[in-house]
């Protein structure tokens, strides 16, 4: 299985559009789920990132193993994939 | 162009916000290489600010995302460059500017330093220890989060009150907590703050501690300096806005030179101590903050660079 990258948004996030911006500069495919749109799923995010501050960037890896970014920082997601 | 193989752009670009893109306009046009480098949003501040309604040209007002958006594909249509990365440092070489970033080195002869500023803390017990539970500095990003939530907004400047009216969209109550004993935005948003009846101002309080438990954020404790007594506002939510600092700490060992506050300072071509090295924008020494003069030293430090790079 290769990795899998999940990012979650709001809908009015800018720094939630530059982690997508980048990830696809960089050509790595992610699902998006946003969280205005789905708030059941905002508890999920809160438990796995002890965060309620988007954008959450979480990578399942191929061996794996689970990162996750809270914010846009560029250093952090490339260390992640 | 290249020298001893490696690429010298004619201008590099620090930071993407408004007072870069709208130079990028100006020197792509005049067919100047132009590289912008960007680490956090393309459109800077004005990208995470919901509605601007003071940017000369737009009546209704217009989305702070959308304007970036435009700035960016006009920019990009006369052939800017951007690259999403950070500048660590700058040094000179000879008339060469050097720059290492976080996706290599970077040359150019001329260098524009537009980096803004980012948001101030306010150095409060419970502000580190709940950020992002609780505790946040971006309405746009993390405001749908406190649908029919109580929160309390910090600050009493321009940003503060613009943040207050937009969170009153999800919001059902909002306590503002403001330190002085008047309110520094403009007259057009204090009229409409005190028309919002889910917004309580708050002057002449302090804000002093962020207390809450593991389940998030629960009170703000505060001063009422003119009663000299402890005050308590429960919320769910902190949203903080209480000034802003210039992004200017990776020039820390170049030889550019700051103000006192480490703004960076100009001449009026907005060229700084270094030949080559220009500045504009809110990160400039002497800048008025705001989108439409951000915009408009960006044109300007354009074509003083343009008359250097002739020179
Ligand atoms: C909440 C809020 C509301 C506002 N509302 C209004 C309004 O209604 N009207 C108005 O006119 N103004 C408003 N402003 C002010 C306005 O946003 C700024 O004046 C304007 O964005 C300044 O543009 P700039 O290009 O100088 O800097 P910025 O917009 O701050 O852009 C600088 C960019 O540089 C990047 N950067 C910094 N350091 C580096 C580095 N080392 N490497 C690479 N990139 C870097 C940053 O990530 C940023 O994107 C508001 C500001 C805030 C905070």
């Amino acid at each position: 299985m290769s990795q899998n990258i999940t990012v979650y948004t709001t809908n009015s996030c800018a720094y939630c559009g530059m982690v997508k911006r980048w990830l696809d500069t960089k050509g790595y495919a992610y699902q998006e789920i946003n969280l205005e749109e789905q708030p059941e799923r905002q508890q999920e995010v809160l438990e796995m990132s002890g965060s309620l501050s988007v954008p959450v960037t979480v990578v399942n890896a191929a061996n794996g193993s689970k990162s996750i970014a809270v914010g846009y920082n560029i250093g952090k997601l490339a260390s992640m994939l | 162009m290249s020298e001893n193989n490696r690429e010298i752009h004619d201008v590099v670009m620090v930071g993407a916000g408004p007072s870069s893109l709208s130079a990028a306009i100006y020197t792509t046009r005049e067919d100047i290489d132009t590289l912008l480098i960007e680490k956090g949003v393309i459109g800077g501040l004005a990208a995470i600010t919901d509605k601007i309604d003071n940017y000369p040209g737009f009546p209704d007002g217009v989305s702070g995302l959308e304007l970036s958006e435009n700035l960016r594909k006009q920019a990009e249509k006369f052939g800017a460059k951007i690259m999403l990365g950070e500048v660590t440092k700058i040094t000179g070489e000879g008339e060469t500017k050097r720059l290492d970033t976080t996706e290599g080195t970077i040359y150019a002869k001329t260098v524009l330093l537009a980096t803004g500023t980012d948001h101030r803390k306010l150095g409060v017990p419970g502000e580190e220890e709940f950020y992002g539970r609780g505790v946040h500095y971006c309405a746009t990003c993390d405001g749908a989060f406190y649908r029919d939530k109580k929160l309390v907004v910090v600050g009493g400047g321009n940003s503060a009150a613009q943040e207050s009216l937009f969170l009153t969209r999800y919001a059902s109550h909002i306590d503002m907590l403001v330190r002085s004993d008047k309110m520094r935005a403009s007259d057009v948003l204090i009229n409409k703050l005190q028309e919002n009846d889910k917004i309580t101002i708050h002057l002449n309080t302090t804000t002093d501690e962020i207390v809450g438990d593991n389940t998030g954020v629960k009170k703000v404790v505060g001063t009422d300096k003119i009663k000299g007594q402890k005050v308590e506002f429960e919320c769910d939510g902190v949203f903080i806005f209480v000034g802003l600092n210039p992004n200017t700490s990776f020039l820390k060992d170049s030889a550019i030179e700051l103000d006192e506050a480490g703004f960076i300072k100009t001449n009026s071509r907005l060229e700084t101590n270094v030949p080559g090295v220009f500045a504009s924008g809110d990160v400039r020494s002497g800048a008025t903050m705001q989108i439409a003069t951000a915009s408009g030293e960006g044109a300007t430090a354009a074509l003083m660079i343009r008359e250097y790079l002739e020179n």
